[in-house]
């Protein structure tokens, strides 16, 4: 403030300084030509604004005449109308609080509509009573001070958006973080949960794998029994599978098999196998009989679709007779041919040829086989998991028929606990090599004492 | 363990596919993807050449009767050639030698 | 809210209570040349809107200062605060109208409304002329954005860093009129973009209009709209000239005022 109020007085009263006078004369040829063409603009309004003198600075500026102006005019008309909101609101207001406004920047509108930026300073003139009496303004023009200041104002507003961005790319980074860290969470969540789903997965399976083999054999009189079941994956449901239950007093069922595939699919395969064995075995306990109602089963359930289901199976009927033996009838549909372990300390096996895989054809050949167990005497049946066992040390040969062959010569003769109790201990030596489904199913007459056999080996507890 | 190998081969009477490796519960599927991509023609025959053939586990039995299914659906037939000894074992318990023609090497008739 | 609002009381404590309120641009400041003829015979309460004057800035909400419901809450807090009762309620400009959605909210606080050099409507419409086009409304807001129009105050940050001109932004954010640039934004847009015409046809406290007769922000034919439109108002004409009759003609002003409060109602 300040620097605008010691021009000449525009009413031309100051002449109390003659020195001052000569100078002014010098340079000036009045007073009054200092007022009209002073760089600066001029004017005196009334304190309602209309406009008393204005000079010819200023009405160059705008392009306007004296004429239009002075008298008809208000100095808020010649501002743009934001100006003039301006002026109505913050710059007479302040005038007539203060009695003086300075430096305050406005617009003006020229004649041509051009807007002319400006620095406005006003004084308030009073009269003896201290009454106002009129308004002295002067106008600068502030075209290259306002560019100055834009291009401040643009430096404030791209250094604020350059902030901004800056404070975004943080935020966006933050948020990426928070997210990652979301995303572990939800990762760390989504693997104990799929902890928990696989053990309540492995848990149904247990259940249904129990479903498809008996959890224990029934006391059969007059004979031995035992089981071996191994799944090759605690995941997988098993393929393998087998029975032994009552036919009626004096015969007892019994099979032993083997459904293509794996898990659910052949778990449901199974299930309709056993119990389709066991409720046409209590029909007619023929064993060619069963096979072929099972055969029909199956192959009416499955034939049709690209994916062929079948199974191959050994069912058995079994016979105590009052003499100590037994006598037993085999069909088989496509299944390895069951062993027996003689009491004189042969293995042989009982080959049923002619059988086919269940399952695959509308009516398939059964082959049947009877035999009789001495005292002492043990059919094995089993799957292939045994025989197809890797072994080796390059695991690159299977175990075989023959191997199987000459194991059981070696056990024979065993009971069926011991002949199962063997074996195991055989599978577990096989190690990975053993990558299959295996299952044991072995049957026996109990040897006469006293009993002239060798020391068994491996007996189980 | 040695992987599934498997070419084929057209002749005048139909596709011969060559199956060398170990027919197994993990590569059977690859048998049957290639089946199932042959497009047979009604009386050609699909021949199903062994001889390279190491192992054949219940897996292969499974994939070789979806062969024979594939070529029945399609009218044609299926053989199966050059069957090693040991598989020749498995296919006689199971008792597909008398469901499939078996021919002593691919290119006998 | 007396320290939000920067509160003042003067006047009679046992007189009527008039509450003064200021409009866009200046504060508690605009009525001090009229205060003393009020408050001879009656309880005088002044205040500044928050983002005005001595206001906390700490409340400043632009949300709630988005529209004039948020300055019309300040006031009603204002007279619960004072526990007034059927207070006159003077508001100008702006203030006008947030006096009338104060007495709606609150009819038991506020018994009568004086609206000086009130607009409802700044902008022309179908029908209705408020002075402005809308463009040149946008041209204010454009204006005060840029910060062209003398708002040097919001040049201040950028003038204060520059050694050459260091008074000239001390001496703005010293002035009755400084303001925040962020907050004068806010309150000009709430001021002339809003639409308070339905409102007056539901003012049921006796009201006295009192326009300008040369007004460029509120013209003559605004306050006769306003008188027409505000059930059973008076309308009174002072001579004077600007929008700020409370300064211009502050005698005038302060009769009419005076005139109004000693009518029985």
């Amino acid at each position: 403030m300040g620097r605008n109020r010691h021009g000449a007085d525009p009413s031309g009263t100051g002449d109390d300084a003659g020195v001052d006078a000569r100078f002014t004369a010098l340079l000036e040829d009045s007073a009054e030509e200092l007022y009209e063409s002073a760089p600066c603009g001029y004017l005196s309004t009334m304190m309602d604004g209309t406009i008393a003198r204005i000079n010819a600075t200023l009405l160059g500026w705008l392009g306007l005449d004296r004429a239009d102006v002075v008298g008809r005019k208000r100095f808020a008309d010649l501002l743009t109308v934001g100006g003039k909101l301006y002026h109505e609101t913050h710059f007479a207001p302040l005038l007539r609080m203060r009695g003086e406004v300075g430096g305050v920047a406005l617009e003006m509108r020229g004649a041509d509509g051009g807007r002319l930026p400006v620095l406005v300073s006003s004084v308030v003139k009073y009269g003896t009573e201290g009454e106002p009496l009129l308004i002295r303004t002067t106008v600068f023009d502030a075209s290259d001070r306002r560019s100055y200041e834009e291009e401040l104002l643009r430096r404030r507003r791209d250094a604020e958006q350059a902030h901004a961005e800056a404070e975004r790319a943080r935020a966006e980074a933050e948020r990426a973080r928070a997210e990652a860290e979301q995303a572990r969470a939800e990762a760390e969540e989504a693997r104990s949960q799929a902890e928990a789903d696989r053990s309540r997965l492995a848990d149904a399976l247990a259940v249904l794998q129990q479903s498809l083999v008996p959890a224990s054999l029934p006391e059969v009189p007059g004979l031995e029994t035992a089981v071996y079941y191994h799944t090759a994956s605690a995941d997988r449901l098993g393929g393998d599978f087998y029975d032994l239950f009552p036919l009626d007093g004096t015969r007892w069922a019994f099979f032993l098999g083997d459904v293509c595939g794996k898990g659910p699919e052949a778990a449901s395969l199974t299930s309709l196998t056993r119990y389709t064995l066991r409720a046409a075995a209590l029909h007619d306990p023929d064993p060619t009989a069963a096979l072929t109602t099972l055969n029909a089963v199956l192959h009416e359930r499955y034939a049709g679709g690209g994916d062929p289901r079948y199974c191959t199976v050994v069912f058995g009927v079994v016979e105590p007779g009052g003499d100590g033996s037994a006598t037993v009838r085999l069909a088989s549909g496509g299944h390895p041919p069951a062993l027996v372990l003689r009491a004189d300390g042969r293995a042989d096996y009982l080959p049923t040829p002619g059988g086919l895989l269940v399952g695959i054809l509308p009516t398939a050949p059964v082959g049947t086989v009877e035999t009789t167990l001495a005292p002492g005497e043990t059919l094995l049946l089993y799957t292939d998991g045994l025989t197809e066992a890797r072994t080796g040390p390059a695991r690159d040969q299977l175990f075989g028929d023959d191997a199987l062959l000459a194991f059981g010569g070696a056990q024979a003769p065993a009971s069926p606990q011991e002949t199962v109790a063997a074996l195991t201990t055989l599978l577990r030596g096989f190690g990975d090599g053993l990558d299959d489904d295996t299952a044991l199913l072995a049957l026996g007459v109990p040897a006469l004492p006293p009993p002239a056999r060798r020391p068994a080996t491996d007996r189980p507890s | 363990m040695n992987p599934l190998n498997i070419t084929l081969r057209d002749t005048a009477a139909g596709p011969v596919l060559h199956v060398a490796g170990e027919l197994d519960y993990a590569h059977a599927a690859t048998l049957r993807q290639q089946v199932d991509q042959l497009v047979l023609k009604p009386d050609q025959w699909l021949v199903i050449d062994l001889s390279g053939l190491e192992f054949c586990d219940s897996s292969g039995i499974t994939a070789l009767l979806a062969a024979r299914q594939h070529a029945h659906t399609a009218g044609a037939d299926i053989a199966l050639a050059a069957v090693p000894a040991k598989t020749m074992r498995v296919l006689t318990i199971v008792g597909l030698d008398r469901i499939f023609t078996i021919r002593p090497a691919a290119d006998t008739v | 809210m007396h320290h939000r609002n920067n509160v003042t009381v003067t006047g009679r404590d046992d007189g009527p209570v008039v509450v003064l309120a200021h409009g866009f641009g200046c504060d508690q400041n605009m009525w001090r040349l009229i205060v003393p003829a009020l408050a001879e015979q009656y309880r005088v309460v002044l205040f500044d809107y928050v983002g005005s004057g001595g206001s906390d800035l700490s409340a400043w909400d632009p949300e709630r200062y988005a529209s004039l419901d948020g300055y019309a809450r300040d006031v009603v807090e204002v007279c619960a605060e004072l526990d007034l009762r059927r207070a006159v309620f003077v508001g100008h400009s702006v203030s006008a109208m947030v006096g009338v959605l104060a007495a709606a909210s609150a009819p038991e606080r506020i018994g009568a409304l004086v609206m000086v050099a009130p607009s409802p409507r700044y902008i022309d419409d179908d029908g209705y002329r408020g002075g402005f086009g809308a463009e040149d409304i946008e041209e204010l807001l454009e204006s005060l954005e840029a910060n062209y129009l003398g708002w040097s105050s919001a040049m201040a940050p950028v003038i204060m860093g520059n050694p050459e001109r260091p008074e000239l932004g001390q001496e703005l954010t010293n002035s009755f009129c400084a303001t925040d640039p962020d907050i004068a934004r806010v309150f000009a847009r709430t001021t002339f973009l809003s639409d308070s015409r339905e409102d007056l046809r539901s003012v049921s406290v006796p009201t006295l209009v009192l326009d300008c007769a040369e007004d460029v922000i509120a013209p003559r034919e605004v306050g006769a709209y306003v008188q027409a439109a505000v059930p059973g108002s008076r309308l009174v004409t002072l001579p004077a000239t600007g929008h700020c009759p409370q300064l211009s003609a502050p005698e005038a002003t302060a009769e009419a005022i005076l005139d109004f409060l000693r009518t029985p109602r």
